[in-house]
């Protein structure tokens, strides 16, 4: 198994693919991004690759390599990769040199003000903006490193093996976020919202549960017996899918 | 029809969690049951075929404390064999004779033993089993079924449970249910080092319809691992004494080397066994097993009390006519509604799921609703049925059951 190209792996598809809802959720994000028309693209040599582009106040994540890239980061391997994204490493430029001045200034302003989202403390739980936006980006990055540990953890792909197949939708009452895990015997898609006809759910009575047990503060089980998850459908899908969730701190910190 | 009123068990539940991990932990974790708000958590008494809940509700008990209770509740001739010996001692010193006593009645009872040896959970025993396995063959590997529970000890676990590491499983090989030839292919390919095949007389998982073997199944087991040297280990936790005295592998006509018992031996006091063949006795000597309440004499006594009591009414016959009474009208009842309610397994510890809906969703619905009219019923694991059932708690079930199903109608 190799850890560091877990870890880049749910950098560039279970992290970056944060800054889709960061531009929707936070105004001050929305406001500095409104004029920007660009797209970066992150490639690790012979190994994974993702691009960001922003046009137009959007920002649209994609897997694998963008047709036509205003900036071309690269990273000589997953370590490399793994090490920017721990804030202890620089890529490669590879193309947009006239642009270095956004990557070190606008885009790094962008990734800290992600990093303040994704690494809550008490004071910033208090705000109820913030607890909403912790908790949506939490849950958005939980299911894209399900999906990826799922196909690539020996552990996960194991537990995985034997998950049946199914859509397991997750939730939180009463105003969202959603999101649901479309599950093959070929592995799992992410879906952003509620689906029509899950075969489980997981929902959580309120932001609060919801982020409190996302961020480690609430027993699993004691929310399922005091109501703030309410399970239903396909309990073993949502066990095996359990499961792997708790792996992902092991790989995301 | 009322519904009930839990306040009571969600303030226990409240208290336990400060001091318990999970509240309640294990199988008895309200996790499964869904809606977890249909369900009480903490038990105030019980007796007969019914318990009450801290709230005060009364409910007529499908699960038997998941097995135990074969007798029913406070059964007077077990309780009493308990309280006589309890008198005279329980935990010693030394052992037992109540020890002695128990293992020839289960000799006696039980055509494949020719002893048995106790401990207090199916999982003691199990372990106990495959290590007499290895010890008489000399060989590492255990064959298990893909979903079969034998306890919560490391290799039996499935991978990824937190606490768990890889190597807990680098012996155990896992085959589907009913696959004859999964088997001869793995008893192939690791020809010699092979100890054991353990597995449930019939397949009965959670959150699954339960499946008996197929014609001939376990007599081509019994032949092909009796040709390699493997030994047959049945686990007979949760079905045993209930499908028949002598250990469900006489209902389905073979025999093993082991068999382990615990549920339903002692009415629900903590005792379980394993019994085996003759030549294995040596082997079950030399492996060191044992625990600090291994040999308290109480539940030996009540152990013996119990198996008396069930031959003498010939218990499985009972629960069977029970178990079929029951699902007759359940099956009917779900008819008249439109439901199909499949039932597998067992008449006496069915598992039953309406078919119309694959994601469980209605069935946790409709158990849901009768749990909160007074009929406890999982959705995720089969029930069980008590020889103190009676035609009154039948009938006042089917009459929840009906109520359910009008609840549900149109969700």
């Amino acid at each position: 198994m190799d850890i560091e190209l877990i870890r880049a792996r749910l950098n560039l598809y279970a992290l970056l693919q944060n800054f889709e809802q960061l531009v929707q959720l936070d105004r001050e994000v929305a406001q500095s991004v409104k004029q920007w028309n660009v797209s970066i693209q992150f490639s690790v040599l012979n190994g994974p690759s993702a691009s960001l582009d922003f046009q137009n106040g959007v920002c649209k994540h994609a897997i694998g390599s963008h047709p036509n890239p205003a900036i071309r980061l690269f990273f000589l391997s997953p370590r490399h990769l793994n090490k920017m994204f721990d804030g202890s490493g620089t890529p490669i430029p590879l193309k947009g040199f006239s642009r270095l001045g956004f990557l070190q200034k606008d885009f790094t302003q962008l990734t800290e003000r992600l990093e303040y989202y994704l690494k809550p403390d008490n004071a910033r739980n208090e705000d109820g903006d913030y607890r909403r936006i912790n908790t949506t980006l939490t849950l958005y990055t939980a299911a894209h490193a399900i999906k990826e540990l799922a196909l690539l953890e020996p552990t996960c792909n194991a537990v995985f093996s034997h998950t049946p197949a199914g859509i397991l939708q997750i939730g939180v009452l009463p105003e969202g976020p959603y999101v649901h895990l479309v599950l093959t015997k070929d592995g799992i898609s992410v879906g952003k919202g509620s689906h029509a006809s899950p075969t489980a759910t997981m929902t959580f009575r309120d932001i609060e549960s919801a982020n409190a047990l996302l961020g480690g503060r609430l027993d699993a089980f004691q929310a399922v017996a005091e109501q703030r998850l309410m399970l239903n459908g396909m309990i073993p899908i949502i066990d095996n899918i359990g499961l792997i969730l708790d792996r992902v701190e092991h790989y995301l910190k | 029809m009322n519904t009930f009123d839990y306040s009571q068990s969600q303030a226990w539940f409240a208290r336990a969690c400060k001091v318990i991990p999970g509240g309640i932990y294990g199988h008895f974790s309200p996790a499964p049951c869904v809606p977890v708000s249909a369900y009480p958590f903490f038990g105030a008494r019980a007796k007969g075929a019914h318990f009450w809940d801290v709230d005060g509700n009364e409910f007529i008990d499908y699960m038997c404390a998941y097995g135990p209770m074969i007798l029913g509740y406070a059964h007077p001739a077990v309780d009493e064999a308990y309280q006589e010996q309890m008198k005279l001692a329980d935990s010693n010193t030394i052992a037992s004779t109540k020890m002695v006593e128990l293992a020839e009645f289960m000799v006696d009872l039980i055509p494949i033993a020719d002893w048995a040896f106790f401990a207090k959970n199916g999982a003691d025993v199990t372990n106990y089993a495959t290590m007499i396995a290895r010890a008489a063959t000399g060989r590492k590997k255990i064959i298990a079924i893909k979903g079969g529970y034998h306890g919560t000890s490391p290799w039996m676990q499935a991978t990824g449970h937190h606490g768990l590491i890889e190597d807990d499983h680098a012996n155990v090989i896992r085959i589907p249910w009913n696959d004859f030839a999964a088997l001869e292919n793995v008893v192939n390919q690791y020809d010699g080092q092979i100890a054991g095949f353990i597995s449930s007389p019939y397949h009965h998982p959670v959150f699954a319809d339960n499946e008996f073997p197929a014609e001939g199944y376990w007599q081509k087991v019994e032949q092909l691992l009796r040709k390699k040297g493997i030994l047959l280990i049945v686990d007979d936790v949760r079905c045993g004494f209930r499908l028949d005295l002598g250990g469900s592998n006489e209902h389905f006509g073979f025999k093993p080397d082991l068999i382990a018992f615990c549920k339903a031996i002692g009415n629900g006091y903590p005792i379980s066994a394993l019994v085996g063949a003759g030549p294995l006795k040596s082997f079950a000597a030399k492996v060191f097993h044992t625990g600090s309440y291994w040999y308290s004499a109480g539940p030996m006594a009540a152990a013996l009390a119990c198996l008396k009591e069930l031959k003498r009414i010939n218990a499985p016959n009972v629960l069977r006519e029970n178990g079929t009474k029951l699902n007759d009208g359940l099956v009917r009842i779900a008819k008249s509604h439109g439901y199909t309610l499949k039932v597998t397994g067992d008449p006496g510890m069915a598992y039953y799921r309406l078919i119309e809906d694959e994601t469980l969703m209605l069935q946790q619905e409709w158990c849901g609703e009768c749990t909160r009219r007074g009929a406890y019923f999982t959705s995720h694991h089969n029930w069980f049925v008590s020889t103190a059932h009676s035609d009154e708690d039948f009938q006042r079930t089917w009459d929840i059951a009906d109520d359910a199903f009008k609840a549900i109608k149109g969700r």
